[in-house]
């Protein structure tokens, strides 16, 4: 097909469109697709290592995991770059997972993911790593929740 | 580094196209439904605007639909639209309960064919080697060079000439109808003998010990291991590797969360508790470690010695007849009183004390007399009241593939009988299956083991021997999957390559009677060998193909299969187009036989053309189906007489009826009701007889020990010993299928098992310096390979794992080239090798890989 001047302008009004609605023509979506809030989950001063905190997000009905692990992580904030924040559920079947002692494990079908490694899936059954929430640090120490990389299990858009 | 991730996917309008399915990877067999529908229109979030029926507005209840990242793609049909394709896990199938599913099965989706992701490798179109490089061409010029070849071969020198490598199995893209299509090319065409079936050498049953005793391995139901009282998992670690069939139908068990349905299911008043479970498996697998989370004081681990598996099962079989935990009547009634007694003296020593026995028992296994004492009792002591306990023995490959084969699956088979833990609710003694079933085959060369016609020719030995001209290799890598594999691929590489430049120095015959007349040639003066592949992708052993021919895959025809914890028949419907001209490997046997037929009509042999024209009047999916019934005997019998009949026998069943049953599938061996005429399916076997001639079930005396063989014998001894200090045992990975044909596209998979890995214990990572993330090389004299390392207690202190498949090596390489003498099954699962560690490391590789401890879940 020929795409004319005219073609290519209703092609891009779609596009701008469909990231406007999240709906219409555009098929694929790479996170983060969607506008996110910006919300305090802590502040590095009350982070200790290991101990996991909870917290919702983007809403009230998802629960998000907040670790500082004491070592090194990949997208990791804060000066140890060792800060990492996920959605708390499974991505196999929702269950809520639990930190423990540098792994996360799902209680259900015994998922376990890497928290040093994106929520890397290195044993069960789930499919894709958790979803990684990006995290933002002010000068203050307050941690910002701004972004969840990947789906929230048991929604078909996050937001 | 982390993998692009998608936070919103397209929701499936209400009027998606729905069609059932099956997982096409393994044993499991969980349900899925598949949605497609053009790209341009959505579905919406209320109940009523979506295929899932589901109000997608609120957060789904914990475990309802699934509907993950993965579980989305775009792909084209042959119409040239795109579709989008949603595969999700049925909501009613008797196998995933309540949706359950594996990353195996959640990424069916992402595994689709489609020029625009990286599935795009699958193969479009034939391939030929022209001037030593892969070349498009036609079927129709495919087809000339291969049956001239073929032709000139068989004239030449007979069928035994022409040697086969192919699937045998259900799912994958295979199941009965392509079994039937290379079951008639190569046994009703050809008169074929050389062929071996895709993961081992030889054309043979992995459990003719079990066969040949009267009981068909796949005997039990799903539902059997979530009623039975004790379960025994002897090399088998389903949690990893049938991980629903784990979560769904033993998990609960451990957890006594199937109590109620015990008490439906099983006689008033019996007693019913949690079950009890037995791992016997030389590593502390997540099936063994997942239980002790939720069952602390109910697992008993039993690490027998390499090898020595079936003195153990002989050993806790001996306890059993000590204490008396059999019913004299049953062996009276269902068993071969004068066997038994041959089965008394070489497998229970009865000659032999008590005392005695036990010692010898416990010196050759490494098991205490306490844990067999403990099994014993655990697989057969009667429960209060006297009822018979339950016990499900599940084996698989760490049996199937241990030394001694045939001995190995008899000891544990009549394990269970000598307690009748077999026919009733709650038992069984079977496989747990890799992959799904779907055998229907004119009679093969060898009926059976050593004891029945056997023992089956080694074809690996045959080809790597300099025998045969042609190989032709269907549906299976063995550049990765055969034993021995470092000699094997060397040597196919070095016979395919002195045919190719046989052909010319630089310029080659071009039209195609010439060359043909050249490849013959160079078959005739040279030691080279013809290899065709057919595939879906260009495997590693693809590569040194003269011919590659493009096979269409699952979801890309209509197909059936059964899977191996039910034997549950199902319909995998058709819901998309395959890439450019690939065919299923059913209709390409019909091709290549109609083509031998147009060359022998052509030389006025009408008789031979015949022979290939069996294919003739299949034209769709379900011609193939139902023409394999032929190879099935009369199924109007009643119930009683179900053993007479091959666990895959589905006489009667039409797509039709199958479309109908939808999940619920029926369950092989059918029947047809003498006086209803109505279609039965068969719960549990052997109730009543067992498949032998006499209905009695056949004991067999084991061997003794007689040490190890001598291609792993020889590592004990002298200075070899201390050279290859280790023992390997080798196996799977829950997070990647086979040899990850599919998987290498995929970047949930391959970051996750980015390079094959050992499993090293932290005694011998310390005295090695080797650390979680390292290379390391493991070698011995049958070959080398380079693995990463994962540290763990999963292996004892000289012991190592490795992964057994990886589309970036083998542990293969390193396992010997000894088969059962009785059954030719290779020993894939020990040898001896050494350790060392590569100087340096990739720290991209240790920073984005994860090296945590697969078994701890506490």
């Amino acid at each position: 097909m020929v795409i004319t001047r005219r073609r290519l302008v209703q092609i891009l009004s779609g596009l701008t469109m469909a990231s406007m609605t999240g709906v219409g023509r555009a098929q694929f979506w790479f996170a983060p697709s969607l506008t996110y809030p910006a919300l305090k989950v802590g502040n590095t001063r009350n982070l200790q290592n290991n101990q996991p905190v909870y917290f919702n997000y983007p809403d009230s009905r998802a629960q998000g995991l907040l670790v500082k692990l004491g070592r090194p992580a990949l997208l990791g904030v804060g000066s140890g770059r060792d800060i990492v924040a996920f959605s708390a559920s499974c991505t196999h079947m929702g269950c809520g997972v639990q930190y423990k002692g540098g792994r996360m494990v799902c209680p259900c079908h015994f998922s376990m993911y890497d928290p040093a490694k994106a929520a890397q899936v290195y044993q069960g059954l789930a499919s894709t790593s958790l979803p990684q929430i990006q995290l933002r640090i002010q000068a203050n120490g307050d941690i910002f929740a701004n972004a969840v990389n990947g789906l929230i299990w048991g929604r078909a858009k996050n937001i | 580094m982390p993998y692009a991730r998608r936070d919103q996917l397209p929701i499936p309008p209400k009027d998606a196209q729905a069609h059932n399915t099956v997982c096409q990877y393994c044993t499991v067999g969980c349900g899925y439904k598949v949605y497609t529908w053009p790209v341009g229109r959505l579905g919406g979030v209320k109940t009523d605007q979506n295929a899932f029926g589901v109000d997608l507005s609120q957060q789904v209840p914990l475990a309802g639909q699934t509907f993950s990242e993965t579980m989305h793609s775009i792909i084209t049909k042959k119409d040239g639209q795109q579709y989008h394709v949603v595969i999700v896990p049925a909501k009613d199938s008797p196998i995933n309960l309540k949706g359950d599913h594996s990353s195996r099965g959640a990424t069916n989706a992402l595994a689709t064919w489609s020029d625009t992701r990286a599935t795009q490798e699958r193969l479009k179109y034939p391939l030929l080697r022209i001037g030593d490089q892969f070349q498009v061409v036609t079927w129709e010029e495919a087809l000339e060079v291969l049956g001239r070849v073929l032709k000139g071969i068989r004239e030449k020198y007979t069928d035994d000439a022409i040697a086969v490598k192919c699937f045998d199995h259900g799912g994958s893209g295979s199941g009965f109808e392509n079994n039937y299509g290379v079951g008639n090319l190569f046994f009703k065409g050809f008169s074929v003998k050389h062929i071996s079936i895709h993961n081992r050498p030889a054309y043979n049953s992995e459990v003719w010990g079990s066969r040949e005793r009267g009981v068909h391995e796949l005997n039990y139901d799903a539902s059997d291991a979530r009623l039975a009282d004790t379960l025994v998992l002897w090399g088998a670690n389903p949690y990893e590797n049938a991980s629903v069939f784990y979560t769904e139908h033993m998990l609960p068990n451990f957890q006594g969360a199937t109590v109620a349905e015990k008490q439906q299911n099983l006689p008033k008043g019996e007693p019913v508790e949690a079950a009890y479970l037995i791992v016997v498996d030389p590593r502390r697998t997540s099936s063994l470690t997942v239980a002790e989370q939720l069952a602390p004081g109910r697992t008993l681990h039993l690490r027998p010695n390499l090898g020595s598996d079936y003195i153990l099962a002989n050993a806790i079989a001996r306890v059993i007849w000590e204490r008396k935990y059999y019913d004299m009547g049953y062996l009276q009634n269902r068993t071969d009183l004068g066997k038994l007694e041959e089965y008394k003296a070489k497998s229970l020593k009865s000659d032999t004390t008590y005392a005695d026995f036990m010692a010898q028992a416990v010196k050759i296994t490494g098991v205490s007399q306490a844990d067999i004492e403990k099994a014993a009792d655990w697989i057969a002591k009667p429960k209060a009241g006297g009822a018979k306990r339950r016990t499900l023995t599940i084996y698989e490959k760490g049996m199937i593939w241990n030394m001694k084969n045939y001995d190995q699956i008899a000891a544990v088979v009549q394990m269970n009988v000598l307690s009748h833990n077999i026919g009733r609710p709650g038992t069984g003694v079977g496989r747990q299956g890799g992959h799904q079933e779907g055998y229907v085959r004119p009679p093969s060369p060898t009926p059976g083991s050593i004891f029945a016609g056997g023992p089956p020719v080694n074809v690996d030995k045959y080809i790597t021997g300099g025998e045969g001209k042609l190989y032709w290799v269907i549906g299976t890598n063995p550049y990765l999957s055969t034993p021995n594999n470092q000699v094997y691929r060397k040597r196919v590489h070095e016979r395919t390559t002195e045919l190719s430049n046989f052909l010319g120095q630089s310029g080659e015959p071009a039209s195609t009677r010439e060359r043909v007349a050249k490849i013959l040639e160079g078959l005739d003066q040279t030691g080279g060998l013809f290899l065709v592949v057919q595939d879906l992708y260009l495997t590693h052993t693809a590569q040194d193909a003269h011919l590659v021919l493009p096979a269409s895959a699952w979801g890309e025809a209509n197909q059936t299969s059964i899977n191996c914890n039910s034997r549950l028949l199902r319909l995998y419907e058709r819901f998309m187009d395959p890439p450019g001209e690939a065919l299923q490997d059913w209709e390409i046997c019909k091709r290549v036989g109609l083509k031998m037929a147009e060359l022998y009509r052509q030389d006025g042999n009408t008789t031979e053309a015949a022979k290939f024209e069996f294919g003739k009047n299949w034209s769709k999916d379900e011609d193939v189906f139902l023409a394999g019934t032929a190879e099935f005997p009369n199924n109007k019998i009643p119930e009683s007489e179900e053993a007479t009949l091959p666990a895959e026998c589905y006489t009667g069943v039409t797509y039709r009826f199958l479309q109908q049953q939808g999940q619920k599938g029926i369950r092989t061996p059918v029947r047809q009701d003498p006086a209803s005429g109505k279609l039965v399916g068969t719960l549990r076997r052997y109730s009543t007889n067992f498949g032998t001639k006499d209905g009695k079930f056949s004991w067999y005396g084991t061997d003794d020990w007689e040490g190890y063989p001598a291609e792993v014998q020889k590592y004990l001894e002298g200075d070899m010993a201390s050279q290859y200090p280790f023992w390997m045992t080798t196996g799977r990975s829950q997070l990647i299928w086979q040899t990850m044909y599919n998987d290498h596209l995929l970047p949930e998979k391959t970051s996750e098992v980015p390079m094959p890995y050992i499993e090293l214990h932290p005694q011998d990572a310390q005295k090695l310096g080797i650390k979680g993330g390292d290379l390391v090389e493991v070698w011995n004299e049958e070959g080398n390979g380079i693995f990463m390392t994962h540290v763990t207690d999963a292996v004892k202190p000289g012991l190592i794992f490795a992964l057994m498949y990886h589309h970036r090596g083998t542990s293969n390489s390193m396992t010997s080239g000894y088969t059962d003498p009785k059954t030719t099954i290779p020993w894939y699962k020990g040898t001896r090798v050494n350790v060392r560690k590569i100087a340096g490391a990739l720290p991209d590789l240790q920073m984005n890989t994860s090296v945590l401890q697969q078994n701890k879940f506490d």
